[in-house]
């Protein structure tokens, strides 16, 4: 592995973006620092921000470590991501338009069909239907790696049902309760207005017959569900009702909520559940989250999904290799952030490279998230290694491999103080009319020392992300 | 507002007035059994107590016959199986507030989760001798303390007016009951009705329901049977009263709103309970039978209860009206009568 990026503490001394923090830290003893986090942790719990485990015995209702310590983006750096990120949605919602439409990507040859056709994530009950502003996936979380001072990546994109932009928002409020100073400059961006820009993407792609101010809803599959409170959050932001499928049925092809005054007509719907779930008239018979007829009055143009029902055949990490390409095809432009480079084992030459050099590589599953089921090369075992080699030789199709990235580290608190910690980001990016993002996202941090998996299932936390306007606060 | 929302906010509202209404049925069973000359009546004391609270089914007919105070007390306070405990009652209504998380606030939703976690922790010894009392002001400090912060903290709106309404329909309910204990106790031979400890006992019941410096208060004189369904059926001012309850129900439904004929005829129901209650005298009510009575009454509000959940789209989607037959031929008639004056 390469040598480590660490983003505060540099060849030259520390970044001009982080000295105000630096001169915090320094002024301010140890023993504060820890304190400061504690109450941190405490404003979390106190405002529910948990997010439910069941079956594990302990506590079911869990806080995600949340680290004192934020990261700090220039506006120069910022400008890039943003600019990388609605580049790539654009493209990601191109190729969903043109695989459920006239499919001329794959007419081209430019993706094999096997990997449309025969991706679980493909909705065959899509094909030939363009939703409103041909968008399919209106949020869309673009997780980002990086590896030096201009040297960011694309891991995975997250076309689905992304979630985490609650800690985004409360991660930040928490920071301005704790750490008034910082922000009086006025330096750091705000973020508190992805609420309205949301409810204007989905206002935007309202169905046709709507002709007042569109009804918006947020479809959860209930609070047991480990994501609940970030749907309650999203329904309180933006002022609109949380509901679950019993609240909803469809009649003449519209989508109704029920309510203590009769029937309420909903023009658009921010689902959060599965694709499977939505209709068991049209997927999952025993579906008991959904609503009956609701793909049947989608089509016929009564309701909007939001995000559309097989997003996901974009968002694999077999298709992921090809987005790249997505880019050039749709858009005519190169892509500006690239892709991590990547072996997919179902191609016989790849996959012979794969085998030879597991120690050195990560591999992960085609379908698979949450950081389970992936080999990290460089820390397993032998025994491991060879284990994880009979599994791709099983099914080589179902893996990808890429080597094992040096992420950047950012100083993070932990026990002994501060230290070194590897980071990912996860922007938002919000299409309707126009696409857009707020200026900040999701950083996840991998609070075990050495440790490259950054997801809440695996010891990952998260941190305040500041996007500055300027070079230094 | 959507149906479930109300439906979750209104049994949020009654599990917690359950709780404290079950606490109050307990302190009723240890404030007669205080009594002297009460020992050889332990045994229906207690029943009566699980007969109040309409827990035979759960406690077992055929275990009544020897309740006392350690099997009543379990199974109305802790015990999971009996829906109305107060144990299952806390965590029911936290388990509604959980699901309306988004409709209140972060001081109810507190003021639920911390008594959860509190109650959570609690077993018989905290109920044992000497400590009984302090159990059950624990239990009504919790439901003031919700009651205050839905006071002090919620928008006065639909939201509102669900958590009184269920607050209001479980409390004419529950003071009935109460009310009822006194029917199933017995008197040993030698005391007369109207006398003594059947006295004494009237007086348990004014002080388990809050009411005996009320009573004091009002009547300035001594506790008789009649006076004491006067203050805990009929008075206005009493916040416990049948008579209370149903003005603040109607006064509820007028708040949530009326937009359906089922809505209004669920009103037009509570006003009539009301109406009944207003024109009744206490002794009139004795001489149909007081029991008898207070069991038409929890009958009554029952139904009511239940037509409400209809009308507000608990089970069945609340559906607009159809204009029907009656109102067409209105408008006609009303529509004829304008043309008559021009």
């Amino acid at each position: 592995m390469a040598d480590i990026f660490d983003e505060m503490n540099q060849q030259a001394g520390i970044k001009p973006a982080y000295a105000e923090l630096a001169r915090w830290i320094a002024q301010t003893p140890a023993d504060q620092l820890q304190h400061r986090q504690a109450e941190a942790e405490a404003l979390f719990r106190r405002n529910g921000i948990t997010f439910a485990v069941y079956g594990e015995g302990g506590d079911p209702e869990r806080l995600i470590p949340f680290d004192l310590m934020p990261r700090v983006f220039t506006g120069t750096e910022w400008d890039m991501i943003e600019r990388g990120s609605i580049q790539r949605a654009r493209a990601l919602n191109a190729f969903l338009t043109d695989v459920y439409g006239k499919r001329e990507f794959i007419k081209a040859g430019k993706i094999p069909p096997r990997l449309v056709d025969g991706n679980p994530a493909y909705e065959k009950i899509m094909q030939g239907f363009t939703p409103a502003q041909s968008i399919f996936s209106h949020i869309i979380g673009v997780d980002l790696v990086r590896t030096g001072e201009n040297e960011f990546n694309v891991l995975e994109d997250n076309c689905r049902t992304p979630s985490g932009i609650s800690y985004v928002l409360q991660n930040r409020e928490v920071m301005q309760r704790i750490l008034p100073q910082m922000f009086r400059s006025g330096q750091i961006r705000p973020v508190d207005h992805y609420g309205e820009m949301l409810a204007s993407a989905m206002e935007s792609v309202a169905p046709a017959d709507c002709d007042g101010p569109p009804t918006l809803a947020i479809l959860t599959p209930g609070h047991f569900n480990s994501a609940y409170f970030e749907h309650s959050f999203l329904a309180d932001i933006m002022g609109i009702e949380l509901v679950e499928g019993q609240d909803l049925f469809v009649e003449d092809d519209k989508l109704f909520m029920r309510t203590i005054r009769g029937p309420q007509r909903v023009h658009v719907l921010y689902r959060r559940i599965d694709d499977s779930f939505l209709d068991p008239e049209a997927f999952r018979p025993d579906s008991m989250l959904g609503v009956p007829g609701l793909m049947r009055a989608y089509k016929a143009g009564g309701v909007t999904i939001v995000n559309a029902p097989g997003a996901g055949v974009a968002d694999d990490k077999a298709t992921y290799v090809y987005v790249p390409e997505m880019i050039r095809f749709f858009l005519g432009e190169e892509p500006i952030i690239p892709n991590v480079q990547t072996w997919q084992c179902g191609v016989e030459d790849e996959c012979k490279y794969v085998l030879d050099n597991l120690d050195e590589l990560v591999v992960k599953e085609v379908h698979g998230s949450g950081g389970y089921g992936m080999l990290i090369g460089p820390k397993s075992t032998k025994a491991e290694i060879a284990a994880f080699a009979e599994l791709i030789r099983d099914n080589p199709a179902n893996y990808i491999a890429q080597p094992t990235l040096a992420l950047s580290t950012v100083p993070s608190l932990v026990d002994e103080g501060l230290a070194p910690r590897h980071v990912d980001l996860r922007p938002f990016v919000i299409s309707g009319k126009t696409t857009e993002l707020i200026p900040g996202g999701l950083t996840r941090v991998a609070l075990r020392e050495g440790s490259l998996v950054v997801n809440s299932s695996q010891g990952g936390g998260v941190k305040d992300t500041w996007v500055l306007r300027g070079e230094s606060l | 507002m959507l149906s479930r929302t109300a439906q979750g906010l209104y049994w949020m509202s009654r599990y917690v007035e359950r709780a404290e209404n079950v606490a109050r049925l307990l302190d009723a069973g240890r404030r007669m059994e205080g009594l002297p000359g009460s020992d050889d009546f332990a045994h229906s004391e207690w029943a009566s107590i699980i007969i109040a609270a309409g827990c035979e089914e759960t406690f077992g007919k055929d275990k009544l016959e020897k309740a006392d105070r350690e099997t009543v007390t379990y199974h109305l306070a802790f015990d999971r199986e009996n829906p109305s405990s107060i144990f299952s009652c806390i965590e029911a209504a936290r388990e509604n507030a959980r699901a309306m998380r988004g409709a209140i606030t972060k001081e109810v939703w507190t003021a639920i989760n911390s008594t959860w976690s509190e109650a959570r922790s609690k077993s018989m010894e905290d109920m044992a001798e000497g400590k009984y009392a302090d159990f059950i002001d624990w239990v009504l400090a919790f439901s003031f303390h919700f009651r205050g912060a839905v006071n002090g903290t919620l928008l006065r709106d639909e939201r509102l007016a669900f958590i009184n309404l269920g607050k209001n329909i479980e409390r004419a309910d529950a003071t009935a009951r109460l009310l009822d204990v006194k029917y199933n106790v017995l008197l040993p031979r030698a005391h007369e009705v109207g006398q003594g400890l059947d006295l004494m006992q009237w007086q348990q019941i004014l002080r388990a329901s809050n009411a005996l410096l009320a009573f004091r208060h009002i009547y300035h004189e001594s506790t008789t049977p009649p006076r004491v369904v006067d203050l805990l059926v009929l008075n206005r001012q009493f916040p416990r009263s049948l008579r209370f309850s149903y003005e603040a129900i109607c006064n509820d439904l007028r708040e949530v709103g009326l937009f359906t004929r089922a809505q209004r005829s669920g009103l037009a129901k509570a006003e009539r309970l009301l109406n009944d209650l207003s024109q009744l005298s206490a002794l009139e009510i004795i001489d149909k039978g007081l029991h008898e009575w207070l069991t038409e009454m929890i009958v009554e509000t029952n139904q009511l209860g239940i037509e409400l959940a209809d009308a507000y789209g608990f089970f069945e989607p609340v559906m607009a009206d159809t204009p029907d037959l009656d109102e067409l031929e209105g408008t006609a008639s009303n529509s004829e009568q304008l043309q008559h004056q021009n």
